[in-house]
Protein backbone atom coordinates (compact mmCIF):
# COMPACT_ATOMS: atom_id res chain seq x y z
CA UNK A 1 0.00 0.00 0.00
CA UNK A 2 3.09 2.56 1.01
CA UNK A 3 4.76 1.69 -2.38
CA UNK A 4 1.36 2.39 -4.04
CA UNK A 5 0.75 5.52 -2.26
CA UNK A 6 4.79 6.41 -2.98
CA UNK A 7 3.89 5.77 -7.03
CA UNK A 8 1.49 8.27 -6.99
CA UNK A 9 2.70 10.75 -5.07
CA UNK A 10 4.28 13.93 -6.49
CA UNK A 11 6.94 16.32 -5.45
CA UNK A 12 5.29 19.64 -6.00
CA UNK A 13 8.19 21.99 -5.55
CA UNK A 14 10.32 19.89 -8.00
CA UNK A 15 7.92 20.28 -10.86
CA UNK A 16 8.41 21.97 -13.95
CA UNK A 17 6.42 23.97 -16.37
CA UNK A 18 5.86 21.09 -19.21
CA UNK A 19 5.05 18.83 -15.82
CA UNK A 20 2.35 21.82 -14.62
CA UNK A 21 1.52 22.05 -18.59
CA UNK A 22 0.91 18.06 -18.15
CA UNK A 23 -1.51 18.24 -15.13
CA UNK A 24 -3.24 20.68 -16.51
CA UNK A 25 -4.46 18.83 -19.94
CA UNK A 26 -4.74 15.61 -18.09
CA UNK A 27 -7.03 16.98 -15.26
CA UNK A 28 -8.14 19.03 -18.61
CA UNK A 29 -9.40 15.49 -20.03
CA UNK A 30 -10.95 14.10 -17.00
CA UNK A 31 -12.97 17.08 -16.37
CA UNK A 32 -14.00 17.31 -20.30
CA UNK A 33 -14.91 13.41 -20.28
CA UNK A 34 -16.90 13.74 -17.03
CA UNK A 35 -18.40 16.21 -18.39
CA UNK A 36 -19.34 14.47 -21.66
CA UNK A 37 -20.63 11.93 -19.74
CA UNK A 38 -23.03 13.63 -18.02
CA UNK A 39 -24.30 15.96 -21.48
CA UNK A 40 -24.86 12.02 -22.58
CA UNK A 41 -26.34 9.90 -20.38
CA UNK A 42 -28.66 12.54 -18.48
CA UNK A 43 -32.07 11.74 -19.21
CA UNK A 44 -33.29 15.22 -19.92
CA UNK A 45 -30.64 14.83 -22.94
CA UNK A 46 -31.70 11.61 -24.76
CA UNK A 47 -34.24 12.85 -27.17
CA UNK A 48 -31.66 15.78 -28.25
CA UNK A 49 -29.21 13.94 -29.07
CA UNK A 50 -31.22 10.28 -30.84
CA UNK A 51 -33.41 13.23 -32.61
CA UNK A 52 -30.03 13.30 -34.59
CA UNK A 53 -29.74 9.61 -35.23
CA UNK A 54 -31.47 9.23 -38.89
CA UNK A 55 -29.38 12.43 -40.49
CA UNK A 56 -27.29 10.90 -43.01
CA UNK A 57 -30.28 9.81 -44.09
CA UNK A 58 -32.02 12.82 -45.03
CA UNK A 59 -30.49 13.64 -47.89
CA UNK A 60 -31.16 11.34 -51.00
CA UNK A 61 -31.57 13.17 -53.47
CA UNK A 62 -29.83 11.66 -56.62
CA UNK A 63 -26.71 14.30 -57.27
CA UNK A 64 -27.03 15.87 -60.83
CA UNK A 65 -24.84 14.71 -63.01
CA UNK A 66 -24.21 17.49 -65.69
CA UNK A 67 -23.36 19.88 -63.01
CA UNK A 68 -20.10 21.65 -63.56
CA UNK A 69 -19.59 23.28 -60.52
CA UNK A 70 -20.57 26.85 -61.74
CA UNK B 1 -35.85 15.12 -44.49
CA UNK B 2 -35.15 19.36 -43.32
CA UNK B 3 -36.66 22.09 -44.52
CA UNK B 4 -33.10 23.45 -45.33
CA UNK B 5 -33.17 20.69 -47.91
CA UNK B 6 -36.90 21.01 -48.89
CA UNK B 7 -35.71 21.79 -52.73
CA UNK B 8 -32.56 19.86 -54.41
CA UNK B 9 -29.01 21.08 -53.56
CA UNK B 10 -26.65 21.53 -56.04
CA UNK B 11 -23.51 20.38 -55.02
CA UNK B 12 -19.29 20.46 -55.48
CA UNK B 13 -19.16 16.57 -56.47
CA UNK B 14 -16.74 16.64 -59.39
CA UNK B 15 -13.87 17.23 -57.37
CA UNK B 16 -15.39 14.60 -55.19
CA UNK B 17 -15.53 11.78 -58.86
CA UNK B 18 -11.86 12.42 -59.07
CA UNK B 19 -10.66 11.94 -55.81
CA UNK B 20 -12.46 9.01 -55.90
CA UNK B 21 -11.13 7.53 -58.91
CA UNK B 22 -7.88 8.41 -57.56
CA UNK B 23 -8.07 6.63 -54.05
CA UNK B 24 -9.23 3.56 -56.16
CA UNK B 25 -6.51 3.72 -58.53
CA UNK B 26 -3.76 4.00 -55.83
CA UNK B 27 -4.91 1.25 -53.98
CA UNK B 28 -4.06 -0.96 -57.14
CA UNK B 29 -0.69 0.33 -56.82
CA UNK B 30 -0.16 0.37 -52.97
CA UNK B 31 -1.05 -3.46 -52.53
CA UNK B 32 1.20 -3.70 -55.39
CA UNK B 33 3.97 -2.38 -54.20
CA UNK B 34 3.69 -4.47 -50.69
CA UNK B 35 2.85 -7.78 -52.86
CA UNK B 36 6.41 -6.98 -53.77
CA UNK B 37 8.51 -6.34 -50.62
CA UNK B 38 6.67 -8.93 -49.24
CA UNK B 39 7.75 -11.19 -51.98
CA UNK B 40 11.35 -9.65 -51.61
CA UNK B 41 11.31 -10.44 -48.02
CA UNK B 42 10.48 -14.11 -48.93
CA UNK B 43 13.20 -14.41 -52.13
CA UNK B 44 15.73 -11.50 -51.12
CA UNK B 45 17.45 -12.35 -54.65
CA UNK B 46 14.25 -10.06 -56.12
CA UNK B 47 16.26 -6.64 -54.02
CA UNK B 48 18.63 -6.82 -57.75
CA UNK B 49 18.69 -2.86 -58.00
CA UNK B 50 19.13 -0.25 -54.91
CA UNK B 51 16.03 1.64 -56.11
CA UNK B 52 13.74 -1.31 -55.48
CA UNK B 53 15.25 -2.75 -53.27
CA UNK B 54 13.00 -3.41 -49.36
CA UNK B 55 14.64 -0.68 -47.54
CA UNK B 56 13.34 2.05 -50.39
CA UNK B 57 9.85 0.62 -51.56
CA UNK B 58 8.53 -0.25 -48.03
CA UNK B 59 8.04 3.70 -47.30
CA UNK B 60 7.22 4.17 -50.95
CA UNK B 61 4.23 0.91 -49.61
CA UNK B 62 2.92 3.08 -46.53
CA UNK B 63 2.76 6.42 -48.19
CA UNK B 64 1.18 4.71 -51.51
CA UNK B 65 -1.71 3.15 -48.83
CA UNK B 66 -1.86 5.81 -46.29
CA UNK B 67 -1.37 8.75 -47.63
CA UNK B 68 -2.07 8.13 -51.94
CA UNK B 69 -5.10 5.85 -51.02
CA UNK B 70 -6.44 6.89 -47.51
CA UNK B 71 -5.93 10.41 -47.99
CA UNK B 72 -7.60 10.57 -51.12
CA UNK B 73 -10.48 8.24 -49.57
CA UNK B 74 -10.73 10.88 -46.72
CA UNK B 75 -10.45 13.87 -49.08
CA UNK B 76 -13.34 12.32 -51.26
CA UNK B 77 -15.74 11.33 -48.58
CA UNK B 78 -14.79 14.48 -45.93
CA UNK B 79 -16.16 16.82 -49.31
CA UNK B 80 -18.88 14.18 -49.91
CA UNK B 81 -20.58 13.68 -46.07
CA UNK B 82 -19.86 17.58 -45.39
CA UNK B 83 -22.13 18.97 -48.21
CA UNK B 84 -24.53 16.06 -47.96
CA UNK B 85 -25.17 16.19 -44.10
CA UNK B 86 -24.70 20.01 -44.45
CA UNK B 87 -27.48 21.02 -47.51
CA UNK B 88 -24.79 23.30 -49.15
CA UNK B 89 -21.79 23.14 -51.87
CA UNK B 90 -18.22 23.44 -50.73
CA UNK B 91 -17.04 26.35 -48.95
CA UNK B 92 -14.41 26.94 -52.18
CA UNK B 93 -14.76 24.57 -55.23
CA UNK B 94 -11.46 26.18 -56.34
CA UNK B 95 -9.91 25.12 -53.00
CA UNK B 96 -10.72 21.67 -52.96
CA UNK B 97 -9.26 21.32 -56.59
CA UNK B 98 -5.86 23.12 -55.43
CA UNK B 99 -5.94 20.01 -52.39
CA UNK B 100 -7.00 17.76 -55.49
CA UNK B 101 -3.76 19.05 -57.51
CA UNK B 102 -1.72 19.67 -54.20
CA UNK B 103 -2.22 16.06 -52.95
CA UNK B 104 -1.19 14.56 -56.01
CA UNK B 105 2.18 16.72 -56.46
CA UNK B 106 3.18 15.20 -52.77
CA UNK B 107 2.31 11.46 -54.01
CA UNK B 108 4.66 11.67 -57.59
CA UNK B 109 7.23 13.88 -55.13
CA UNK B 110 7.60 10.67 -52.71
CA UNK B 111 7.01 8.37 -56.15
CA UNK B 112 10.59 10.09 -57.11
CA UNK B 113 12.29 10.53 -53.62
CA UNK B 114 11.71 7.42 -51.63
CA UNK B 115 13.03 5.25 -54.44
CA UNK B 116 15.74 7.55 -54.72
CA UNK B 117 16.55 6.64 -51.08
CA UNK B 118 15.84 10.42 -50.37
CA UNK B 119 14.23 10.30 -46.97
CA UNK B 120 13.88 11.48 -43.55
CA UNK B 121 13.93 8.24 -41.91
CA UNK B 122 11.03 8.86 -39.29
CA UNK B 123 8.44 5.75 -40.01
CA UNK B 124 5.44 7.43 -41.79
CA UNK B 125 7.07 10.60 -42.14
CA UNK B 126 9.66 9.62 -44.28
CA UNK B 127 9.35 12.61 -47.05
CA UNK B 128 12.13 15.31 -47.07
CA UNK B 129 11.25 19.16 -45.37
CA UNK B 130 10.13 21.15 -48.98
CA UNK B 131 7.88 18.25 -49.15
CA UNK B 132 6.13 18.26 -45.59
CA UNK B 133 5.69 21.93 -46.05
CA UNK B 134 3.50 20.54 -49.64
CA UNK B 135 1.89 18.36 -47.57
CA UNK B 136 1.09 21.15 -44.54
CA UNK B 137 -0.13 23.26 -46.91
CA UNK B 138 -2.01 21.11 -48.88
CA UNK B 139 -3.81 19.85 -45.33
CA UNK B 140 -4.56 23.25 -44.30
CA UNK B 141 -6.47 24.18 -47.76
CA UNK B 142 -8.21 21.07 -47.12
CA UNK B 143 -9.24 21.97 -43.50
CA UNK B 144 -10.07 25.22 -43.67
CA UNK B 145 -12.22 24.39 -46.77
CA UNK B 146 -14.24 21.62 -44.48
CA UNK B 147 -14.52 23.49 -41.28
CA UNK B 148 -15.65 26.41 -43.52
CA UNK B 149 -18.24 24.42 -45.35
CA UNK B 150 -19.18 22.98 -41.81
CA UNK B 151 -19.56 27.00 -41.00
CA UNK B 152 -21.71 27.51 -43.86
CA UNK B 153 -23.96 24.29 -43.55
CA UNK B 154 -27.85 24.87 -44.35
CA UNK B 155 -28.77 23.05 -41.48
CA UNK B 156 -28.28 23.42 -37.67
CA UNK B 157 -27.11 20.09 -36.44
CA UNK B 158 -22.94 18.92 -37.46
CA UNK B 159 -23.52 15.61 -38.03
CA UNK B 160 -21.13 13.30 -35.96
CA UNK B 161 -18.91 12.62 -38.74
CA UNK B 162 -18.15 15.92 -39.61
CA UNK B 163 -16.77 16.16 -36.09
CA UNK B 164 -14.33 12.79 -36.63
CA UNK B 165 -13.18 14.39 -40.08
CA UNK B 166 -12.55 18.07 -38.35
CA UNK B 167 -10.74 16.21 -35.25
CA UNK B 168 -8.18 14.33 -37.79
CA UNK B 169 -7.99 17.47 -39.12
CA UNK B 170 -6.70 19.80 -36.36
CA UNK B 171 -5.32 16.32 -35.20
CA UNK B 172 -3.00 15.39 -37.92
CA UNK B 173 -2.04 19.17 -38.38
CA UNK B 174 -0.46 19.35 -35.04
CA UNK B 175 1.55 15.98 -35.26
CA UNK B 176 2.87 16.47 -38.47
CA UNK B 177 4.30 19.88 -37.93
CA UNK B 178 5.68 19.02 -34.79
CA UNK B 179 7.35 15.84 -35.59
CA UNK B 180 8.84 17.03 -38.95
CA UNK B 181 10.52 20.07 -37.37
CA UNK B 182 13.66 20.07 -38.90
CA UNK B 183 16.88 22.14 -39.37
CA UNK B 184 17.17 21.49 -43.48
CA UNK B 185 20.52 20.99 -44.89
CA UNK B 186 19.82 21.03 -48.26
CA UNK B 187 17.22 20.43 -50.65
CA UNK B 188 16.99 17.12 -49.87
CA UNK B 189 18.87 16.75 -46.38
CA UNK B 190 17.77 17.51 -43.31
CA UNK B 191 18.45 16.86 -39.49
CA UNK B 192 15.75 16.41 -36.86
CA UNK B 193 15.61 18.91 -34.40
CA UNK B 194 14.67 16.20 -32.04
CA UNK B 195 17.54 13.18 -30.31
CA UNK B 196 17.50 10.29 -28.79
CA UNK B 197 14.73 9.87 -26.74
CA UNK B 198 13.16 12.56 -27.46
CA UNK B 199 13.58 11.66 -30.86
CA UNK B 200 11.75 8.43 -30.11
CA UNK B 201 8.76 9.60 -28.29
CA UNK B 202 8.37 12.83 -30.61
CA UNK B 203 7.95 10.06 -33.55
CA UNK B 204 5.56 7.03 -31.98
CA UNK B 205 3.47 10.11 -31.01
CA UNK B 206 3.46 10.88 -34.37
CA UNK B 207 3.14 6.87 -35.74
CA UNK B 208 0.17 6.03 -32.91
CA UNK B 209 -1.44 8.92 -33.72
CA UNK B 210 -1.16 8.48 -37.58
CA UNK B 211 -3.01 5.08 -36.88
CA UNK B 212 -5.37 7.00 -34.11
CA UNK B 213 -6.80 10.29 -35.89
CA UNK B 214 -5.72 10.01 -39.50
CA UNK B 215 -6.64 6.02 -39.89
CA UNK B 216 -9.42 6.01 -37.09
CA UNK B 217 -11.15 8.70 -36.36
CA UNK B 218 -11.19 9.84 -40.31
CA UNK B 219 -12.31 6.47 -40.79
CA UNK B 220 -14.83 6.47 -38.54
CA UNK B 221 -16.34 9.23 -39.93
CA UNK B 222 -16.94 7.64 -43.00
CA UNK B 223 -18.30 4.49 -40.96
CA UNK B 224 -21.05 6.68 -38.93
CA UNK B 225 -22.08 8.11 -42.72
CA UNK B 226 -21.91 5.28 -45.03
CA UNK B 227 -23.12 2.54 -42.74
CA UNK B 228 -26.31 3.96 -42.24
CA UNK B 229 -26.04 5.18 -45.13
CA UNK B 230 -26.08 2.05 -47.17
CA UNK B 231 -27.97 -0.08 -44.54
CA UNK B 232 -31.21 2.54 -45.02
CA UNK B 233 -31.40 2.74 -41.17
CA UNK B 234 -30.22 5.52 -38.98
CA UNK B 235 -27.33 4.87 -36.83
CA UNK B 236 -28.37 2.55 -33.52
CA UNK B 237 -27.11 5.26 -31.28
CA UNK B 238 -26.66 8.75 -31.47
CA UNK B 239 -25.47 9.58 -27.83
CA UNK B 240 -23.04 6.54 -27.93
CA UNK B 241 -21.32 8.10 -31.12
CA UNK B 242 -20.58 11.17 -29.49
CA UNK B 243 -19.21 9.27 -26.35
CA UNK B 244 -17.17 7.75 -28.92
CA UNK B 245 -16.26 10.55 -30.91
CA UNK B 246 -14.61 12.32 -27.43
CA UNK B 247 -13.34 9.65 -25.59
CA UNK B 248 -11.42 8.90 -29.04
CA UNK B 249 -10.56 12.64 -28.88
CA UNK B 250 -9.63 13.05 -25.69
CA UNK B 251 -7.81 9.57 -25.40
CA UNK B 252 -5.82 8.78 -28.21
CA UNK B 253 -3.02 11.22 -27.86
CA UNK B 254 -1.36 9.31 -25.37
CA UNK B 255 -1.53 5.86 -26.39
CA UNK B 256 2.61 6.43 -28.38
CA UNK B 257 4.73 5.82 -25.57
CA UNK B 258 3.42 2.04 -25.64
CA UNK B 259 5.56 1.87 -28.69
CA UNK B 260 8.39 1.88 -26.66
CA UNK B 261 8.12 -0.63 -23.98
CA UNK B 262 11.65 -1.20 -22.38
CA UNK B 263 13.58 1.94 -23.85
CA UNK B 264 15.41 4.21 -22.59
CA UNK B 265 12.35 6.02 -22.22
CA UNK B 266 10.85 6.45 -18.25
CA UNK B 267 9.51 3.36 -17.38
CA UNK B 268 6.50 5.25 -16.29
CA UNK B 269 5.58 7.05 -19.52
CA UNK B 270 5.30 2.99 -20.86
CA UNK B 271 3.16 1.97 -18.44
CA UNK B 272 0.80 5.14 -18.95
CA UNK B 273 -0.06 4.44 -22.38
CA UNK B 274 -0.58 0.86 -22.02
CA UNK B 275 -2.82 2.16 -19.16
CA UNK B 276 -5.07 4.42 -21.71
CA UNK B 277 -4.42 1.84 -24.55
CA UNK B 278 -6.54 -0.43 -22.63
CA UNK B 279 -9.12 2.18 -21.71
CA UNK B 280 -9.87 2.76 -25.49
CA UNK B 281 -11.16 -0.71 -25.72
CA UNK B 282 -14.46 0.96 -23.85
CA UNK B 283 -15.25 3.41 -26.67
CA UNK B 284 -13.63 1.65 -29.85
CA UNK B 285 -15.61 -1.12 -28.81
CA UNK B 286 -18.60 1.10 -28.27
CA UNK B 287 -18.51 2.55 -31.93
CA UNK B 288 -18.29 -1.11 -33.24
CA UNK B 289 -21.25 -2.02 -31.67
CA UNK B 290 -23.02 0.80 -32.61
CA UNK B 291 -22.22 0.53 -35.94
CA UNK B 292 -23.35 -3.35 -35.69
CA UNK B 293 -26.21 -2.89 -34.47
CA UNK B 294 -27.26 -0.48 -37.05
CA UNK B 295 -28.28 -3.25 -38.90
CA UNK B 296 -30.62 -4.43 -36.24
CA UNK B 297 -33.44 -5.94 -37.59
CA UNK B 298 -31.68 -6.09 -41.61
CA UNK B 299 -29.83 -8.62 -41.17
CA UNK B 300 -30.80 -10.12 -43.99
CA UNK B 301 -29.41 -7.46 -45.95
CA UNK B 302 -25.92 -8.76 -45.84
CA UNK B 303 -27.10 -12.05 -48.66
CA UNK B 304 -27.59 -9.50 -51.03
CA UNK B 305 -25.82 -6.48 -50.48
CA UNK B 306 -22.21 -6.84 -50.78
CA UNK B 307 -21.21 -3.06 -50.30
CA UNK B 308 -22.45 -3.52 -47.12
CA UNK B 309 -20.50 -6.26 -45.92
CA UNK B 310 -17.67 -4.86 -46.71
CA UNK B 311 -18.77 -2.00 -44.30
CA UNK B 312 -19.81 -4.47 -41.75
CA UNK B 313 -16.34 -6.80 -42.15
CA UNK B 314 -14.27 -3.59 -41.22
CA UNK B 315 -16.66 -2.97 -38.02
CA UNK B 316 -15.43 -6.78 -37.00
CA UNK B 317 -12.17 -6.26 -38.21
CA UNK B 318 -12.17 -2.42 -36.20
CA UNK B 319 -13.58 -4.71 -32.88
CA UNK B 320 -10.44 -7.42 -33.35
CA UNK B 321 -7.42 -5.04 -33.64
CA UNK B 322 -8.84 -2.52 -30.83
CA UNK B 323 -8.47 -5.21 -28.66
CA UNK B 324 -5.25 -6.66 -29.95
CA UNK B 325 -3.65 -3.60 -29.82
CA UNK B 326 -3.98 -2.28 -26.09
CA UNK B 327 -3.12 -6.18 -25.80
CA UNK B 328 0.37 -5.85 -27.44
CA UNK B 329 0.71 -2.90 -25.62
CA UNK B 330 1.05 -4.37 -21.66
CA UNK B 331 4.56 -4.90 -20.85
CA UNK B 332 4.51 -8.78 -20.53
CA UNK B 333 3.15 -8.88 -24.03
CA UNK B 334 5.44 -6.58 -25.28
CA UNK B 335 8.25 -8.83 -24.23
CA UNK B 336 7.35 -11.34 -26.59
CA UNK B 337 5.58 -9.30 -29.33
CA UNK B 338 7.66 -6.45 -29.98
CA UNK B 339 10.01 -6.61 -32.91
CA UNK B 340 8.33 -9.25 -34.08
CA UNK B 341 5.80 -10.15 -36.99
CA UNK B 342 3.35 -10.26 -35.13
CA UNK B 343 3.11 -6.38 -34.91
CA UNK B 344 3.05 -6.41 -38.51
CA UNK B 345 -0.48 -8.90 -38.29
CA UNK B 346 -1.53 -6.43 -35.91
CA UNK B 347 -0.97 -3.27 -38.48
CA UNK B 348 -2.14 -5.14 -41.15
CA UNK B 349 -5.81 -6.48 -39.62
CA UNK B 350 -6.48 -3.08 -38.76
CA UNK B 351 -5.22 -1.34 -42.06
CA UNK B 352 -6.61 -4.28 -44.52
CA UNK B 353 -9.30 -5.41 -42.52
CA UNK B 354 -10.60 -2.12 -41.22
CA UNK B 355 -9.62 0.91 -43.26
CA UNK B 356 -9.27 -0.73 -46.86
CA UNK B 357 -12.68 -2.43 -46.09
CA UNK B 358 -14.46 0.70 -44.98
CA UNK B 359 -13.04 2.67 -47.44
CA UNK B 360 -13.75 -0.07 -50.30
CA UNK B 361 -17.58 0.25 -48.92
CA UNK B 362 -17.72 3.77 -49.09
CA UNK B 363 -16.49 4.21 -52.52
CA UNK B 364 -18.43 1.74 -53.78
CA UNK B 365 -21.36 3.36 -52.41
CA UNK B 366 -20.43 6.88 -53.29
CA UNK B 367 -19.12 5.74 -57.13
CA UNK B 368 -23.12 4.56 -57.44
CA UNK B 369 -24.22 8.20 -56.02
CA UNK B 370 -21.38 10.38 -58.01
CA UNK B 371 -22.23 8.54 -61.25
CA UNK B 372 -26.13 8.32 -60.60
CA UNK B 373 -26.13 4.63 -61.71
CA UNK B 374 -25.86 1.21 -60.19
CA UNK B 375 -22.23 -1.16 -60.27
CA UNK B 376 -21.63 -2.29 -63.48
CA UNK B 377 -21.41 -5.78 -61.53
CA UNK B 378 -22.80 -6.48 -58.24
CA UNK B 379 -21.29 -10.29 -58.73
CA UNK B 380 -18.13 -8.36 -58.90
CA UNK B 381 -18.32 -6.69 -56.33
CA UNK B 382 -19.11 -9.95 -54.37
CA UNK B 383 -15.93 -11.65 -56.37
CA UNK B 384 -14.06 -8.43 -54.22
CA UNK B 385 -15.65 -8.84 -51.39
CA UNK B 386 -14.50 -12.29 -50.82
CA UNK B 387 -11.01 -11.72 -52.36
CA UNK B 388 -10.34 -8.80 -49.87
CA UNK B 389 -11.79 -11.26 -46.84
CA UNK B 390 -9.97 -14.53 -47.55
CA UNK B 391 -6.51 -11.71 -48.45
CA UNK B 392 -6.72 -10.36 -45.47
CA UNK B 393 -6.97 -13.77 -43.00
CA UNK B 394 -4.20 -15.08 -44.64
CA UNK B 395 -2.15 -12.04 -44.49
CA UNK B 396 -2.51 -11.78 -40.54
CA UNK B 397 -2.70 -15.43 -39.61
CA UNK B 398 0.92 -16.18 -41.43
CA UNK B 399 2.21 -12.90 -38.83
CA UNK B 400 0.56 -14.09 -36.36
CA UNK B 401 2.56 -17.89 -36.16
CA UNK B 402 5.55 -16.14 -37.51
CA UNK B 403 5.88 -13.46 -34.83
CA UNK B 404 4.91 -15.44 -31.78
CA UNK B 405 7.65 -18.22 -33.12
CA UNK B 406 9.96 -15.50 -33.62
CA UNK B 407 9.19 -14.06 -30.27
CA UNK B 408 9.64 -17.47 -28.36
CA UNK B 409 13.05 -18.29 -30.73
CA UNK B 410 14.53 -15.32 -29.76
CA UNK B 411 14.29 -15.61 -25.91
CA UNK B 412 15.00 -19.38 -25.64
CA UNK B 413 17.55 -20.14 -23.71
CA UNK B 414 19.05 -23.41 -23.16
CA UNK B 415 20.51 -25.06 -20.14
CA UNK B 416 23.81 -23.50 -19.59
CA UNK B 417 21.79 -19.75 -20.46
CA UNK B 418 23.37 -19.35 -23.68
CA UNK B 419 20.67 -18.39 -26.77
CA UNK B 420 19.32 -21.84 -27.95
CA UNK B 421 18.60 -20.00 -31.52
CA UNK B 422 20.70 -17.85 -33.96
CA UNK B 423 19.20 -14.90 -35.29
CA UNK B 424 19.61 -16.70 -38.71
CA UNK B 425 18.08 -19.83 -37.72
CA UNK B 426 14.87 -17.32 -37.05
CA UNK B 427 15.23 -15.89 -40.18
CA UNK B 428 15.06 -19.22 -41.89
CA UNK B 429 12.28 -20.04 -39.85
CA UNK B 430 10.22 -17.26 -40.64
CA UNK B 431 10.47 -18.43 -44.75
CA UNK B 432 6.97 -20.18 -45.33
CA UNK B 433 4.86 -17.54 -43.46
CA UNK B 434 6.60 -14.84 -45.26
CA UNK B 435 5.95 -16.91 -48.49
CA UNK B 436 2.15 -17.26 -46.85
CA UNK B 437 2.12 -13.55 -46.54
CA UNK B 438 2.85 -12.43 -50.14
CA UNK B 439 -0.26 -14.89 -51.08
CA UNK B 440 -2.51 -13.77 -48.85
CA UNK B 441 -0.99 -10.26 -50.16
CA UNK B 442 -1.33 -11.14 -53.50
CA UNK B 443 -4.76 -12.37 -53.15
CA UNK B 444 -6.06 -9.00 -51.70
CA UNK B 445 -4.13 -7.23 -54.36
CA UNK B 446 -6.26 -9.11 -57.29
CA UNK B 447 -9.80 -8.35 -55.73
CA UNK B 448 -8.45 -4.30 -56.01
CA UNK B 449 -7.99 -4.70 -59.60
CA UNK B 450 -11.72 -6.17 -59.92
CA UNK B 451 -13.07 -3.39 -58.25
CA UNK B 452 -10.76 -0.94 -60.42
CA UNK B 453 -12.10 -2.62 -63.42
CA UNK B 454 -15.66 -2.63 -61.83
CA UNK B 455 -15.74 0.94 -61.26
CA UNK B 456 -14.51 1.82 -64.81
CA UNK B 457 -17.12 -0.35 -66.41
CA UNK B 458 -19.59 1.79 -64.36
CA UNK B 459 -18.02 5.17 -64.94
CA UNK B 460 -18.24 4.42 -68.82
CA UNK B 461 -21.59 2.85 -68.29
CA UNK B 462 -22.86 5.98 -66.99
CA UNK B 463 -20.89 8.24 -69.51
CA UNK B 464 -22.50 6.04 -72.12
CA UNK B 465 -26.15 6.17 -70.50
CA UNK B 466 -25.84 10.04 -70.16
CA UNK B 467 -24.50 10.50 -74.09
CA UNK B 468 -27.79 8.32 -74.73
CA UNK B 469 -30.08 10.38 -72.83
CA UNK B 470 -28.59 13.40 -74.24
CA UNK B 471 -28.71 12.90 -77.63
CA UNK B 472 -32.58 13.14 -78.46
CA UNK B 473 -32.89 15.85 -75.99
CA UNK B 474 -30.97 17.62 -78.16
CA UNK B 475 -32.31 16.13 -81.61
Amino acid sequence: MTKLLGYLGMDVSAMTANDWLGVFFTLGAFIGMVVVYFMVFRPANKDAFESQRGMALDDEDPIDMGEKND
Amino acid sequence: MNAAQATPVKYDMEVVRWFSIAAVIYLVVGTLLGVWIAAELAWPSLNFIPEIAFGRLRPLHTNAVIFAFGGCTLMATGYYMVQRTGATRLWSNGLAWFTFWGWNLVIVLAVITLPLGITQGKEYAELEWPIDILIAIVWLAFGLNHIMTVAIRKTSHIYVSNWFIMSMIVMITYLHVVNSLAIPVSLATSYSIYSGVQDAMVQWWWGHNAVGFYLTAGFLGIMYYFVPKQAGRPIFSYRLSVLHFWALTFGYVWLGSHHLQYTALPDWTGSLGAAVSLAMIIPSWGGAINGMMTLSGAWDRLRTDYILRFLVVALAFYAMSTFEGPVMSLKTVNALSHYTDWTIGHVHSGALGWVAMVAIGALYHMVKKLWNTEMYSDSLVNVHFWLSTIGTVVYIVAMWVSGIMQGLMWRDYDEYGTLTYTFVESVFAMHPYYAMRAIGGLIFHLGTLVMLYNVVMTVRQASAARGAAAVPAQA
